[in-house]
């Protein structure tokens, strides 16, 4: 198994997993088809020489806000969608259409991207988090403040949402 | 790479997981028979000198029992679950260094399975999808008890892993790496000079009571086992499960619990390290291995004393320990921590 055949074979896997997101009819499944998706995108990151990357990713996608997605999705019970009859030829063949020529916008440019950059250079040492660091607080540093505010306001925003009724 | 290579290489990984999966059955008879010593009752003693072969007997019954899927289950993810409960914990010990380094003919061949940069965050990757063996075994049994016995165990994971990980980032602070044999080469030193280079525990006493309480919620034991609350969710999310499938979700806490107490040993009890000792021949290495086992042994002990000792609490209060009591500790630790390697006392 060469790094190059797995590396197509977890690719595959995502782009596969992520249809069967899309398609499949039951919400939780759904979900778990995402969760392998993700997972197979971790493993393409780690061929990709950014271990840290993939480690987060599992983390914070499969390992909280999707089982958050599952729970709330439990709880709910959220039932299987019913298969609906067409009736609208022309909406269809409009969005497969659709379809099709985004696929292929989307295919041309990868192709055109793909033949201007060469592949990933490790020069970051692998899984390193300093370097990481370094960039986020300093370079970046406005926008990973800003980012942290954004979302303790929609903290104090839900919190305010649900806290609504109780007082007058 | 050599075909010795692959051999070492498959040596390194699968030595503690077969390990642990022989040691398995004797944890239950160690759990029963420390219950028998608690309660004040003989515990089992039938099968073998001390009942030392029950383990055997319930393994052979596990075996024997009819394996029902019941009518009204998600067939394939009934299926699944047990298997991912089990994958995700035993997957966990790739990253865990269990002894010093050997050396063979020259080559170091350090006694982990794998030896990763981004070891302790592995770690929380995957006891994260642990969790959806236990949710996925709920949801699938399509029973109203196994199903709040899902909800509960994410809704608890999801809470201490938070508490969790805030505590472990001092260590990773401290380490300055994420790499598990670093933290362990940090702790191999002196404990009298400064920086202080002995266990992690000292400093981080605060840090350890955190992850040591989360790791309780994380491996669902008791006085945090509300997911398979017996008292009223009859077996919570294993409700519908029988014959092997039962007995992975079994195997998969016994090896969490495992897993767990390696984890503390490593991480705040300097794992396979002494003080003021440094393997260097065969010997040496081979007492560092026994080193950590006993370590990682007595806490497993914990677990189990811990087990009967303690009431079960309230799912309101599980709730609040874990957000209001312990992540405002670990973040407390986090900034002590800091605080600690900005004077250099770390």
């Amino acid at each position: 198994m060469t790094p190059r055949l797995v590396f197509d074979v977890a690719a595959g896997l995502a782009i596969l997993f992520a249809c069967v997101m899309v398609v499949h009819r039951h919400p939780v499944k759904s979900v778990l088809a995402l969760v392998v998706s993700f997972f197979a995108l971790a493993v393409t990151y780690v061929l990709l020489a950014a271990p840290l990357i993939a480690a987060v990713q599992v983390i914070v996608y499969a390992g909280a806000i999707l089982v958050l997605f599952l729970f709330v999705l439990m709880l709910l019970n959220v039932p299987e969608e019913v298969r609906q009859t067409p009736d609208r030829p022309i909406h269809q063949a409009l969005s497969a259409g659709a379809i099709v020529a985004f696929a292929a916008a989307l295919l041309a440019s990868l192709r055109a991207y793909g033949a201007t950059r060469a592949a990933p250079s490790a020069e970051l040492p692998p899984g390193d988090l300093a370097p990481v660091a370094r960039l986020l607080f300093s370079d970046h540093f406005l926008s990973f403040e800003a980012l942290s505010i954004l979302l303790l306001a929609a903290l104090v925003g839900s919190f305010v949402l649900a806290r609504r009724e109780e007082s007058p | 790479m050599s075909a010795s290579d692959v051999g070492m290489l498959a040596l390194r990984v699968l030595a503690p997981v077969l390990v642990i999966l022989i040691v398995l059955p004797m944890l239950q008879w160690v759990e029963r028979r420390g219950a028998g010593l608690i309660q004040d009752r003989p515990g089992p003693n039938r099968v073998g000198p001390f009942g030392l072969l029950q383990p055997l007997a319930d393994v052979v019954k596990f075996f024997m029992k009819e394996d029902l899927i019941p009518s009204h289950a998600d067939r394939f993810l009934y299926v699944l679950a047990p298997g991912l409960a089990t994958f995700a914990a035993l997957t966990t010990f790739a990253v865990i260094p269990y002894g010093a380094t050997l050396n063979i003919r020259g080559n170091p061949v350090p006694l982990v399975g794998a030896d990763v940069s981004i070891g302790i965050l592995y770690l929380f990757a995957v006891t994260s999808l642990s969790v959806y063996g236990i949710v996925l075994a709920g949801w699938s049994s399509n029973n109203k008890f196994s199903l709040i016995g899902g909800i509960r165990s994410s809704a608890q994971i999801i809470s201490y892993e938070l508490a969790m990980t805030t505590a472990a980032a001092g260590v990773i602070l401290a380490a300055g790496s994420f790499r598990l044999t670093d933290v362990v080469a940090m702790q191999s030193g002196s404990w009298l000079s400064l920086p202080y280079r002995g266990w992690t525990v000292v400093p981080q006493l605060l840090g350890f009571v955190v992850f040591f309480v989360s790791a309780f919620a994380e491996t669902n034991r008791l006085p945090f086992d509300l997911p398979e609350a017996e008292a009223e969710l009859v077996a919570g999310y294993h409700t519908e499960y029988s014959a092997m499938k039962f007995a992975m979700f079994y195997m998969a806490e016994y090896i969490n619990v495992v897993v767990a107490s390696a984890l503390m040993v490593t991480l705040y009890f300097g794992g396979w390290s002494f003080p003021g000792f440094h393997p260097t021949s065969l010997g040496g290495v081979v007492l560092s291995v026994l080193i950590f086992a006993v370590k990682t042994a007595f806490f497993v002990w914990i677990f189990m004393w811990v087990r009967w000792t303690l009431p079960r609490f309230r799912y309101d209060q599980l709730m609040r320990l874990g957000w209001k009591a312990l992540l405002p500790l670990a973040l407390l630790n986090l900034f002590w921590v800091a605080g600690l390697v900005l004077w250099n006392a770390l």
